[in-house]
């Protein structure tokens, strides 16, 4: 019977070529939305990187007019010795603007190994920033306040960055940038961009006397019942110190929500458009069975007068659709497995590989639901009715 | 061998209740030709699909080989048309996307047989039909009288007992309905096979064994 269906199929493919065209069309765009679902899927499971909550970020303008390192840092020790001294502060702790859920970035290049990597993502912290988000440390230290007197600059690196220059190898104690930095750590990737980003190559830096003067953020942890009250506490005493400054406070919490919309809110559009574009394939499809059923009435009537069941009809239609469907996705395949091969996006492989069964398997059970109705209405069609309409 | 006893058969829609067949008696024998003649929308087609299992006749009963056929499920209805009957319809029925082998082998797909049992069988049967040379044509590409010859293969291709032909002739010009009429006698003749033919040619039936008339629902002859 098969044989039969699919001789029956390829000399019918003319008028099969309008199924199999909307078929393929419809498995390209699911195909497309589930690379996007796996990929944020995929990140969503890994591991954050650090902890955010009782976490507030307070923004500031340089409050003194003056960018002598020296100043700044005096001024900015005071500063978190006054804030560290409230009672509901566990830690603070400066670092740049690029802090984890802001929009910000800044990205250089890293020499070592006889390799460059680009757009890895500079962090600028002090000492304190590892007990402020408890960043994971893979390997070796974090910053001390001896630091400053090493003779190459010390930075660490995340896990992605230690894989991509030194391979399986470890990064601890290697020179890097020309022999002018030294890797005293590794860190575990960190999320920056929200739960469902992908963690970027990144190294931190030290804040030193020459970077006080472009470093506007402290991070303060507080304790879980820091309320609002306690938040213009904390205002009010920076405020009173930093006169001259705009002051802005924000909670890691919020910015996280935040960011995630921005990656949450593709996805719902591209999920809606496709909901809409399923139904109307959805319909198509059904359209088309039902026409070809009509259609084929005297055929039906004739494998009913010759030994076929009301049931063996029902899945000679289903049978058929889902062979059609075959043929479409065997073409969907063709393109969609060049995505992978290609390294079209660069995106991790396993993800358009899940994308593409959970696709196939969408669009078998999405024909195969399209065609039961119809192969059921076929199934009811009256041999002896059909065959006097012919 | 068919025996249908007081058949009728009565169309409803919500307003109109049409009397196709009105208390049908009727006895065919084993290797028996009969043919039913009568005036269009006499009925004659409705006692074939009656008596070929298509349609369930309001009251009354067929037996074939003695077996009642009204308790029959659909699978056990669909085994007996498939191993007892062979179909010839007027309008042929040949599905035109297969080639003529593939259209004879049709009955052969719902019962338990292999490809190339399938084959020869198609092949022995459009042999007897004279269409040995037609096999890989599709039916667009065959004259009206060679589609029925193709139409009376598959009716035979699974050696049925029966032969039911509604009006096999009546889209054939004479020459055509003659050699038509020569296969279905020859059938007939040489197989034993019975063969019950609805037809409106006076010349046709008389070369039957048996004439069956009817006139508005009614057996009158």
């Amino acid at each position: 019977m098969f044989k039969h269906l699919l001789t029956l199929i390829w000399n019918k493919k003319k008028q099969n070529l309008l199924m199999i065209a909307e078929v393929l069309i419809s498995f390209l765009v699911i195909f497309a939305l589930s690379t996007l679902i796996v990929f944020y899927y995929l990140n969503y499971r890994k591991p954050l990187g650090l902890e955010y909550e009782n976490v507030w970020v307070v923004s500031y303008s340089n409050p003194l007019k003056t960018e002598n390192g020296d100043s700044l840092k005096l001024f900015y020790k005071d500063l978190l010795n006054t804030v560290e001294a409230l009672p509901q502060v566990k830690k603070t702790g400066f670092c740049s603007n690029n802090i984890p859920f802001y929009q910000n970035t800044w990205s250089g290049s890293l020499k070592g190994n006889g390799k460059e990597i680009n757009n890895v993502d500079n962090y600028w912290v002090d000492e304190n920033y590892q007990d402020v988000l408890h960043v994971k440390l893979i390997s070796g230290r974090w910053f001390t306040k001896d630091d400053v007197l090493a003779k190459q600059k010390p930075i660490l690196i995340n896990q992605k960055l230690e894989k991509e220059l030194f391979g399986k190898q470890s990064a601890l104690g290697k020179l890097v940038d020309e022999g002018n930095r030294k890797i005293i750590g590794v860190v575990e990737d960190v999320k920056a961009k929200g739960d469902y980003s992908t963690p970027k190559v990144s190294m931190y830096m030290k804040v030193d006397t020459g970077s006080w003067h472009f470093i506007q953020r402290l991070l303060v942890k507080v304790s879980p019942n820091a309320d609002a009250a306690f938040e213009g506490r904390l205002y009010k005493t920076i405020a009173g110190m930093m006169k001259n400054s705009n002051l802005e406070i924000e909670h890691l919490v919020d910015k996280r929500k935040s960011i995630n919309y921005f990656s949450l809110v593709p996805m719902i559009v591209s999920l809606i458009v496709a909901v809409f574009l399923i139904i109307n394939v959805a319909l198509g499809l059904f359209g088309v069975l039902w026409y070809n059923i009509n259609k084929r009435r005297g055929e039906i009537g004739l494998r009913r007068a010759i030994g076929a069941t009301g049931k063996s009809v029902s899945s000679q239609l289903v049978s058929e659709s889902m062979i059609l469907a075959t043929l479409s996705l065997v073409i969907g395949t063709f393109f969609a497995i060049q995505f992978p091969l290609l390294d079209v996006f660069d995106l991790p492989k396993e993800v358009y590989l899940i994308a593409l069964v959970l696709s196939i398997l969408f669009i078998y059970l999405l024909v195969f639901i399209c065609s039961l109705y119809p192969g059921k209405q076929a199934a009811a069609i009256y041999p002896a009715v059909a065959l006097h309409e012919e | 061998m068919i025996r249908l006893q007081n058949i009728e058969k009565v169309y409803r829609t919500d307003t109109v209740e049409t009397l196709a067949l009105n208390s049908i008696s009727l006895d065919i024998a084993k290797g028996e030709f009969l043919s039913i003649m009568g005036p269009s929308g006499c009925g004659k087609s409705t006692l074939l699909n009656i008596i070929g299992l298509l349609d369930i006749p309001t009251k009354g009963e067929i037996k074939i080989d003695e077996q009642k056929t009204d308790s029959l499920s659909d699978k056990q209805l669909a085994n007996f048309r498939n191993k007892k009957l062979g179909f010839i319809f007027q309008s042929y029925h040949l599905i035109n996307d297969l080639k003529v082998l593939d259209n004879v082998e049709l009955p052969l797909l719902y019962r338990e047989s292999s490809a190339k049992e399938r084959k020869d069988l198609a092949s022995e049967a459009l042999g007897k039909v004279g269409l040995s040379n037609r096999v890989k044509h599709f039916p667009t590409q065959l004259s009206g009288g060679q589609k029925q010859r193709v139409a009376i293969a598959r009716a035979i291709v699974g050696r049925p007992e029966i032969i039911l032909a509604d009006e096999p002739t009546g889209n054939l010009d004479s020459t055509m309905g003659n050699e038509v009429m020569d296969i279905l006698l020859n059938l007939n003749k040489s197989d034993g096979t019975t063969i019950v033919m609805v037809t409106h040619d006076e010349n046709m039936a008389k070369k039957t064994h048996r004439l069956v008339r009817l006139f508005d629902g009614s057996q009158v002859q």
